[in-house]
């Protein structure tokens, strides 16, 4: 009777250990999304790579954005809009939908996505364990992109958070020269990318954020570990891809821009 | 007994010619023996009375054989044999006198016992019919007067060098026959096929006495070890050791390897009831340069023979940075890894090319040395052939020419160099390979539906992977095995098929409710290695296991390693022994490419030789006639240590390349080794020339059988074979029988 349920409970355990070996599949957040958008066929295809966006804790700064946080804004259709650009542009296979990677609920599962996106990390507020977390995930060789934060409020914000990651790496402006700017694209030239409400202020820039920095923190090999758009909102501009009004310029630089940095975790 | 029945030895029918001497033809003889019979059989039919018929056919069968034997008898059976001719001829008796001899094994030396044998009646014997000649022999075979005093103070044997220098002097004095008394413990590895042949071609019959046991009671030898004579540095390396063990079935001992005196690796092994078993050593082959390791196991208590614990092995670790292609047909998660795990590896460069979109491909390589990869995959040989390794990603079989398609076949074939291949939505079964030129270099057969899927599942390791030092990621083998079993889940594989004839497989993939199938397999193709890695998703190895852990890179620094390691550049030199206990001779063979690595025919090579003492000498080698593109030369090393070799090639005024070798001269080591007889080898020599295999208690015999010989001054003697006690035993048995049988039966 025992050897029986000694047998059961290593069963048991196996099959729990093979579950918790998974990659999550596609998951809709519904109630949380900015910015709804229809569940394509394809949502629950397995593929090399996907928009991975990060679920992270906002609460003592998501002023604006109320119980639901910061991080989904413009989800989960600039997701989807990115995605459909990356297939079109690049031979990276991909599913159509985002995959969110809950830093609140199931923090390991980001190490099966070894690339990234924040949106409005000038809200964010880790833990120290999701900190920890964080900086093993970059260790390990994933890429952290942040974008659409703004002025020197939310810098601070992110900054804080930043630096209980990564206490010993400096933050530093990435130079033209840098790989990161022409694994498909050619980047030299770069403009200010604004949020939706250029179409309403006719200004680039929010808050007091005027210039735009593509900032980022280096791995011991010189390699990009955690990309910054600062001041910029990359997000909208793939969100707003589709609206008439918002100038292709901008998304066309936010699309590139989006690649670049994809192919460079992928190749660096 | 043999002698008794058949009035002549063996040897005298195993050599002999037979006839019938009465002139009579043979067909007469059958005639009359089946004359007889029917003869007999109508006798018996007309007058069996009240014999049954089985009892009728006995009686019939015993008196047709009473005729046959008769008959036989009457036509004069005879044996043709040449033999020595006494006085006129000379027989050598060569008596070993290497260290090994000198070996007590019932308190009485070999070579002692020797002695005895031949004072104590043998030579006596020979001396009656044949002039002796006296030698004994260790490196090479010396006139001695008597066999008396021998000392075992040669420090190596060489059977083969010192049969041809009596062979030599078969031409100067009419040689009859060849004693041998050792304990063939030969230390060049066998007597070559060119000594054989001499002493076939003279009809020399060679006749030897074993002396010493087969094995010792309780001893533990290192009979060989396989370890790479080259090596990238920093390396694992593994060496794959024979043991032979006597009386120590199921003890454990520790199978060592040192530099220096230094403990660099060891493992735990149980001694098996079988005494010959082998087992796998890994350990780092270290910084650049040529590195002598040990290898063996501890002494144990009682053990007869612990001069034979241990072997030595040259490992060359050269300074050349090996350099592989990769080209990558799709972004993957597996490309960033695998160049990451290589980041840290001094021996080891990897240029990239990688399509990114449909128009664009991205090159991550080293300035101008992979300049032309801008253009794509290379489509000439000589740009190709620059690489050592190639490793193919997700790519699709038709983005490859045809051309380049044949290139990367003749990389691994013609090149030497070493292949991998990736799986991928674009790669192997599902990128349309199967009916390409490149499918038949793969070491598994390739299914022919598309396989690839990205379920997770798990790698094992094989027992041919338990062993390979592809998959060592921890020293201790058990270690090992536990690690695997710890390894985080693979992201996707593609389901591959059978194994070819030569492929070994490292690893399985194991999915949940899938049977397993092949995932690492590795396989020797033309000059080079080709290895299929069925899985894009091993960077999960990295991806999941703390930052720190440096399985992933290990695994594959390990597997690119093993691809290119042995890739040849285009001047590459050779040695059969690296090693070379109490020997000098030292055949060199270099062979010579162009950048196409077709050979070279009209080469100037030279080879320096770095000696120990700090001096150096120059050959001059030779085009072999035989081997277009192969140069040879001679070495005599003279003094013990360490040597270096350095060729260099040029044609006209283009300098082809060069390559280094090392090797080592030891004294004194040779005879520790093999030390009890070897009764094979003493047994295949006799019987390989006509003569036979004695053991010191039945060598009296030799004197008797010893005349028997094609060499030397013979007389052809016909020995007859009428009146062999066997016969009339024969008919007797035959008569009495039958009497017997009739009494029985009552019938008389």
């Amino acid at each position: 009777m025992r050897f029986r349920i000694a047998i059961l409970a290593v069963l048991l355990c196996c099959g729990f250990s093979a579950l918790l070996a998974f990659q999550a599949r596609f998951k809709e957040y519904a109630g949380e999304e900015d910015n709804p958008s229809a569940v394509p066929a394809d949502a629950y295809e397995k593929t090399e790579w996907t928009f991975a966006r990060l679920r992270y804790p906002s609460g003592r700064y998501a002023g604006y954005s109320g119980e639901r946080g910061s991080w989904p804004t413009d989800f989960p259709k600039a997701d989807r809009q990115f995605l459909a650009g990356v297939r079109r542009l690049t031979r990276i296979h991909t599913r159509s939908t985002e995959q969110v990677i809950d830093l609140i609920n199931d923090p390991d599962e980001i190490f099966n996505w070894p690339w990234v996106y924040a949106v409005e990390v000038g809200h964010w507020d880790l833990t120290d364990t999701q900190c920890k977390l964080l900086r093993e995930y970059l260790l390990r060789g994933g890429f952290l992109m942040v974008d659409d934060f703004h002025g020197t409020l939310e810098w601070d914000v992110f900054v804080q958070g930043m630096s209980r990651i990564f206490p010993d790496r400096p933050i530093v402006e990435l130079p033209d020269a840098d790989p990161i700017f022409h694994t498909v694209y050619d980047l030299d030239q770069r403009v200010q990318v604004p949020g939706l409400q250029y179409l309403y202020s006719h200004q680039l820039w929010e808050k007091d954020g005027r210039v735009p920095h593509w900032r980022g923190i280096y791995d011991d090999n010189g390699r990009v570990m955690v990309a910054m758009c600062f001041n910029q909102d990359d997000g909208d501009a793939w969100e707003h891809a589709d609206n008439p009004q918002y100038e292709a310029k901008y998304t066309q630089q936010a699309y590139r821009l989006g690649i670049n940095y994809v192919i460079y975790s992928m190749t660096h | 007994m043999f002698e008794f029945l058949f009035k002549y030895p063996p040897a005298i029918f195993s050599k002999g010619k037979f006839l019938l001497l009465s002139g009579w033809p043979v067909w007469l003889l059958l005639l009359l023996i089946v004359a007889a019979g029917a003869g007999l059989f109508w006798n018996m039919r007309q007058r069996h009375g009240l014999l049954s018929n089985p009892r009728a056919t006995a009686i019939w069968l015993a008196q047709t054989a009473l005729i046959a034997v008769v008959l036989f008898m009457l036509w004069h059976p005879a044996i043709s044999v040449a033999r020595l001719r006494p006085q006129e001829n000379v027989v050598a008796v060569l008596v070993d006198h290497s260290r090994s001899m000198g070996i007590a094994d019932d308190g009485k030396p070999r070579i002692q016992a020797a002695e005895d044998l031949l004072n104590g009646g043998l030579l006596p014997d020979l001396e009656k019919r044949f002039q002796v000649r006296m030698y004994e022999f260790g490196r090479d075979a010396v006139r001695v007067d008597e066999a008396r005093n021998l000392a075992a103070d040669d420090d190596a044997t060489r059977i083969g060098d010192s049969l041809k220098h009596i062979a030599g002097e078969a031409g100067t004095m009419p040689l009859g026959a060849v004693v041998l008394l050792s304990d063939g413990g030969d230390n060049t590895g066998g007597i070559d096929r060119d000594t054989i042949s001499k002493l076939r071609a003279l009809r020399l019959p060679v006749h030897t006495i074993g002396f010493g046991p087969d094995h010792f009671a309780k001893d533990v030898e290192i009979v060989d070890v396989a370890a790479p004579a080259r090596a990238l540095a920093q390396s694992r390396v593994s060496a794959r050791v024979a043991i032979r063990q006597h009386g120590f079935a199921g003890s454990k001992v520790k199978l060592l390897v040192r530099e220096n005196d230094h403990p660099i690796a060891e493992q735990e092994i149980t001694l098996k009831p079988d005494p010959e078993q082998s087992e796998t050593v890994v350990f780092n082959a270290g910084a650049e340069g040529a590195h002598s390791f040990t290898i063996g196991v501890s002494p144990l208590a009682g053990e007869q023979n612990a001069r034979n614990n241990a072997v030595v092995r040259l490992v060359n670790v050269a300074p050349r940075k090996m350099r592989i292609l990769y080209i990558e047909g799709e972004p993957r998660w597996e490309y960033k890894f695998i160049r990451r795990a290589l980041e840290d590896d001094p021996s080891i460069e990897v240029a990239c090319m990688l399509r990114t979109t449909q128009n664009k491909t991205y090159v991550q390589g080293f300035g101008d040395k992979d300049r032309l990869l801008q253009d794509g995959f290379p489509s000439k040989a000589e740009d190709l052939f620059k690489y050592d390794g190639i490793i193919v990603g997700s790519v699709e079989a038709n983005y490859f020419t045809p051309a380049q398609q044949a290139l990367i076949h003749d990389f691994a074939d013609k090149r030497g160099g070493g292949v991998l291949f990736l799986a991928g939505r674009f790669a192997l079964s599902d990128g349309a390979y199967a009916k390409t030129p490149i499918a038949e270099m793969m070491p598994l057969r390739l299914p022919t539906e598309k396989t690839w899927s990205r379920n997770f599942a798990y790698a094992t390791l094989t027992d041919a992977g338990k062993e390979s030092v592809i998959t060592r990621i921890e020293e201790q083998r058990d270690a090992n095995i536990a690690r695997w079993q710890k390894m985080p889940q693979i992201a996707n594989y593609a389901v591959m098929g059978a194994p070819k004839p030569g492929a070994v497989v490292l690893m399985n993939v194991n999915e949940a409710g899938h049977r397993p199938t092949p995932l690492l397999a590795i396989q020797n193709y033309g000059h080079g290695r080709v290895a299929v890695f069925a899985t894009a998703g091993s960077w999960r190895w990295k991806m999941l296991q703390d930052h720190n852990d440096r399985t992933h890179s290990e695994f594959w620094s390990q597997l690119l390693r093993w691809l290119v390691t042995e890739t040849p550049g285009q001047v590459l030199s050779a040695t059969p022994r690296q090693v070379l206990p109490d020997d000098t001779h030292v055949p060199l063979r270099v062979s010579v490419r162009d950048k196409n690595y077709d050979i070279v025919s009209g080469a100037t090579v030279e080879t320096t030789i770095s000696r120990p003492d700090g001096g150096s000498d120059t050959v001059e080698l030779r085009p072999d006639p035989l081997q277009p593109g192969t140069y040879t030369g001679d070495y005599t090393a003279d003094k013990p240590g360490n040597y270096v070799a350095e060729t260099t090639a040029r044609q006209d005024k283009t300098d082809l390349g060069r390559d280094a070798l090392t090797f080592r001269r030891e004294n004194g080591v040779a005879e520790n080794f093999g030390a009890a007889q070897n009764r094979d080898l003493l047994q295949k020599l006799s019987s390989d020339t006509g003569g036979s295999y004695y053991t010191p208690s039945n060598a009296k015999k030799l004197s008797g059988e010893i005349a028997v010989s094609e060499a030397g001054i013979t007389a052809h003697d016909n020995l007859d074979l009428w009146d062999m006690p066997i016969l009339f035993l024969l008919v007797i048995l035959i008569r009495g029988g039958e009497w017997l049988a009739r009494r029985k039966w009552g019938v008389v």
